[in-house]
């Protein structure tokens, strides 16, 4: 057995964690107006996290992720308005129906490189969007309302929980065997193939872990909002801003997405006061330049540029 | 028996006309991929800007969309000349193809400028604007065919084959192909990589604009910024690879085959235009597993 | 026990292209065997069948009698058997030592110990000649450094059999014979048996027992490197039809 000391974790995980942990402690007494600020915040990074295991990590990029945050949502508001079970146990259900989807989806999307993965992934999305439409358990156009109490705190603890978890998923994975063979399949998939790495099933695995959480975060988001509704649910603002959080944060990386969501999430809570869509102009405009000037993101061009920050941040 | 005969009728020529339009949409798409090896992901948002275009011209100067699409091929055609200094430039340049990261930086990059544009034009223009132009219509047998989607589907494949003879029979259409098949021996050629680039690209801008004039005879419920892009970029991205990309008259056999899937199928499932649509978008999958060059050989 | 590679009436055709036309051959562990013909011969088409990278469209390929053809690329590695790539293919993101600590950590003796696999892959550089090079990012490599960066890529996986593609083309004459000492060193000292794909003819014929020679997709001759330069079907083969009716 190996010693787990605090300091081999790192910094970063360390002030991650740090920074989740004083959350949770002072999250009863926040003020109601900052807390559900802070719920957003966590649900919006939960999402960043869940597609950087994917488009993050292997460079396969998901342009309809919105499809296992809308999956999440409608378990959710099946599990709550249908079968009356706890808000949690229904955010447990589109958790686990996302990550089966993405099971099934994935091993079939998976073998297309590039651009046709990434259409493949916005189609699928269309398609399923086009098939909530006529499923009227799900309510068809109509949608869901939940009949759920007003539970800030339950919110909170949840989304951090499914945060925290994420984080730490990340972590295992950038910081151990996986993640050589990730960065191998993101580097030359046919070349780290000839050396022994499985790229069909890592691929496959990290597309269900990232379905997994993006379906969990879409719960929350829901039964805080009470109920679902398809055209929105299934809108492509979702799948774009949990991409522009990561590349704005820094594909890949462990801080990368905590970065992009504080940024995105921010900005669009600031630039929703001077005109409403404006946010999105903005955070529009910052997904161009970056990605046309910084490609690696905030955290990729910290550590490139500032070599002291090298061993702080990852 | 002869009821659903008829509809089949009425539904085959509907989805023959929607089919020729959705080609030249997709078409757009078709030469900005063959030429770049690159997608816009923000082609849906220019399929709007298009429309947007044709709905201004017939506001303004009572223009009919048939007579906005040489207004809107000439914009476009700038737009895309723009639009490839802004995004492909950097990334072509001086390369013998578009790389893996090249790739990456274009999806990403092409995805930001549609959130832009989508949200620009979600302010400016908040509820969704229509064009009253209705031609009239005939009734042949127990097909009712209506002249506006009668015109654009001819205006719509003489667009393809227009482009079609231009990059066949002209020497700046060779130059743009040569540039297509290999990026160096072009310039072995002696011919400038970065003018034929900037004009293919702004060819296929010219073409996709143009469709989306031709497009608002379809959108009886107006233009509407938050559905055109999430639909109709997809829509061309599947029929591109159903007719193989950099195929020029792939674009139409995609085109049609996505009509006729829409609205033929919908006969067949029991009348949901909805689970039609998706049926036709998920033809992409078998496609690529199957025939990864499309259906055309 | 040594391993024993052996394809046998191997073909493999794409569209129309009959690429490999019942080809057998036969490697145990410890041996080198040569793979010469000229261009468009079918010998790395060949390599690729073995190395899972394509199936073969009829004929067996098996590793100690058992069938290995048709497997995926990564089982093959973790069958002992891997490959270089005729124009080298680093993982251009990372660095020399990380490069082969993936072959290290995926290869046939999985190393689950991260700082184990560094320390391997260190002494692997060694080996083949990029000690010094361990921190430098791949993409900074010369062509020369990128080939043996394969070629520490493939004895890190811990195969047995090496397939290995043209390692010693476009090098200089003193690069080559370098090499040339470097892989006939180290393969006496690791008994690896190795596969070795050439153009380079004086190179082949220096590290190999035994060569077979490829036209046209088909085995034309085999046997030992001095009986093979004598043949008159590889003379032909070679340098055209009138060298091979000339008298000797």
């Amino acid at each position: 057995m190996r010693r787990l000391s605090l300091r081999a974790l790192g910094p970063t995980l360390l002030g991650i964690l740090a920074f989740l942990g004083v959350l949770a402690a002072v999250a009863g007494w926040m003020p109601l107006v900052l807390l559900t600020l802070v719920i957003n915040l966590l649900i919006f990074a939960a999402l960043a996290y869940s597609i950087n295991f994917i488009t993050g990590l292997t460079g396969y990029v998901s342009f309809g992720h919105v499809l296992f945050m809308a999956v999440g949502g409608y378990g959710l508001a099946y599990g709550v308005g249908t079968l009356h079970w706890h808000p949690v146990a229904g955010v447990a259900l589109g958790a686990l129906v996302s990550l089966a989807l993405a099971l099934g989806i994935g091993a079939v999307t998976l073998r297309f490189r590039g651009v046709y993965f990434a259409i493949a992934s916005q189609v699928t999305a269309l398609a399923g969007f086009y098939i909530v439409l006529e499923i009227q358990e799900l309510g068809g156009g109509q949608g869901i309302v939940l009949n759920v109490g007003f539970e800030p705190i339950a919110w909170f603890y949840t989304i951090w929980v499914i945060l925290a978890i994420e984080v730490g998923i990340t972590y295992w994975i950038t910081h151990g065997r996986l993640g050589y063979g990730i960065r191998s399949i993101r580097a030359d998939e046919d070349a780290a193939k000839t050396v022994g790495v499985h790229a069909a099933a890592l691929k496959l695995v990290l597309f269900a872990i990232s379905g997994l959480f993006a379906g969990a975060a879409g719960g929350v988001y829901y039964w805080q909002g009470s109920g679902i509704f398809p055209n929105e649910a299934f809108s492509l603002t979702f799948s774009l801003i949990m991409l522009a959080m990561i590349v704005i944060g820094g594909m890949g990386t462990l801080l990368g997405p905590l970065f992009g969501a504080v940024a995105v999430y921010l900005s669009s809570q600031y630039f929703l006061t001077v005109l409403i869509g404006f946010e999105f102009v903005i955070i529009g405009v910052l997904v161009v330049v970056i990605a046309l000037f910084l490609p690696e993101g905030i955290v990729g061009t910290l550590r490139k540029y500032v070599p002291e920050l090298r061993g702080l941040i990852e | 028996m002869a009821d659903f005969a008829a509809l089949f009728l009425a539904d085959l020529v509907l989805g023959l006309l929607l089919g020729c339009v959705l080609a030249v949409i997709a078409h757009g798409l078709n030469i900005i991929w063959g030429v770049a090896k690159v997608v816009n992901i923000a082609h849906g948002e220019f399929i709007m800007l298009g429309a947007y275009g044709a709905y201004f011209l017939y506001l303004y100067a009572g223009f009919n969309p048939l007579l906005s699409v040489p207004i809107d091929a000439a914009i476009g055609l700038a737009v895309g000349v723009g639009f490839y200094f802004g995004f492909l430039h950097r990334e072509l340049r001086g390369k013998e193809s578009m790389g893996l990261q090249s790739e990456l930086v274009t999806l990403v990059s092409t995805f930001g400028l549609s959130l832009v544009i989508v949200n620009v034009a979600q302010s400016i223009w908040e509820h969704p604007v229509g064009i009253l132009w209705s031609p009239g219509s005939a009734q042949i047998g127990p097909v009712l065919v209506p002249f506006g989607g009668l015109y654009v589907a001819v205006v719509s494949v003489a667009l393809i084959a227009l482009t079609d003879l231009f990059l066949t029979r002209t020497y700046l259409g060779n130059a743009i192909r040569a540039y297509t098949q290999d990026i160096p021996a072009t310039q072995l050629m002696g011919i400038n990589p970065t003018f034929v680039a900037a004009v293919g690209i702004g060819m296929g801008f010219s073409v996709t604009m143009a469709g989306g004039a031709l497009l608002t005879v379809w959108l009886p419920t107006g233009i509407d910024p938050t559905r055109i892009g999430i639909l109709y970029a997809p829509i061309s991205f599947v029929i591109v690879v159903l007719g193989g990309p950099g195929k020029m008259w792939g674009s139409l056999v995609g085109g049609l085959t996505i009509g006729l899937i829409i609205n033929v199928g919908q006969l067949f499932l029991g009348g949901s235009i909805a689970l039609a649509t998706a049926v036709a978008v998920l033809t992409l999958i078998p496609i690529l597993l199957f025939r990864p060059e499309g259906i055309l050989r | 026990m040594k391993r024993t590679l052996a394809v046998s009436n191997v073909h493999k055709s794409f569209g129309g292209v009959r690429a490999v036309r019942g080809v057998s051959l036969a490697l145990e562990e410890g041996h080198v065997l040569g793979l010469i013909g000229p261009n468009g011969s079918g010998k790395t088409t060949l390599l690729n069948l073995i190395a899972g990278v394509a199936k073969p469209s009829k004929g067996e390929i098996t590793l100690d009698g058992r069938r290995i053809d048709g497997l995926a690329p990564h089982r093959i590695v973790a069958a002992g058997i891997a490959k270089t790539h005729q124009i080298p293919r680093p993982f251009l993101s990372m660095t020399g030592r990380e490069n082969v600590a993936v072959a290290a950590l995926y290869g046939s003796n999985k190393t689950r110990d991260l700082p184990e696999a560094m320390e391997t892959a260190g002494r692997v550089l060694g080996l083949v000649g990029l000690a010094g090079k361990e921190d430098v990012a791949s993409s900074n490599l010369t062509v020369q450094q990128r080939k043996r960066l394969e070629f520490a890529r493939v004895l890190a996986t811990g195969a047995r059999i090496l397939l290995l593609d043209e390692i010693f083309a476009g090098l200089s004459p003193d690069e080559l014979r370098d090499a040339v000492a470097l892989f006939a060193r180290l393969q006496g000292e690791l008994g690896f048996g190795a596969l070795v794909v050439e153009h380079v003819m004086r190179a082949v014929l220096t590290v190999s027992q035994h060569v077979v020679v490829m036209e046209e997709g088909s085995k034309i001759a085999e046997g030992t490197p001095q009986e093979v330069v004598q043949n008159p079907a590889v003379i032909e083969a070679y340098l055209g039809p009138e060298a091979g009716r000339a008298p000797p």
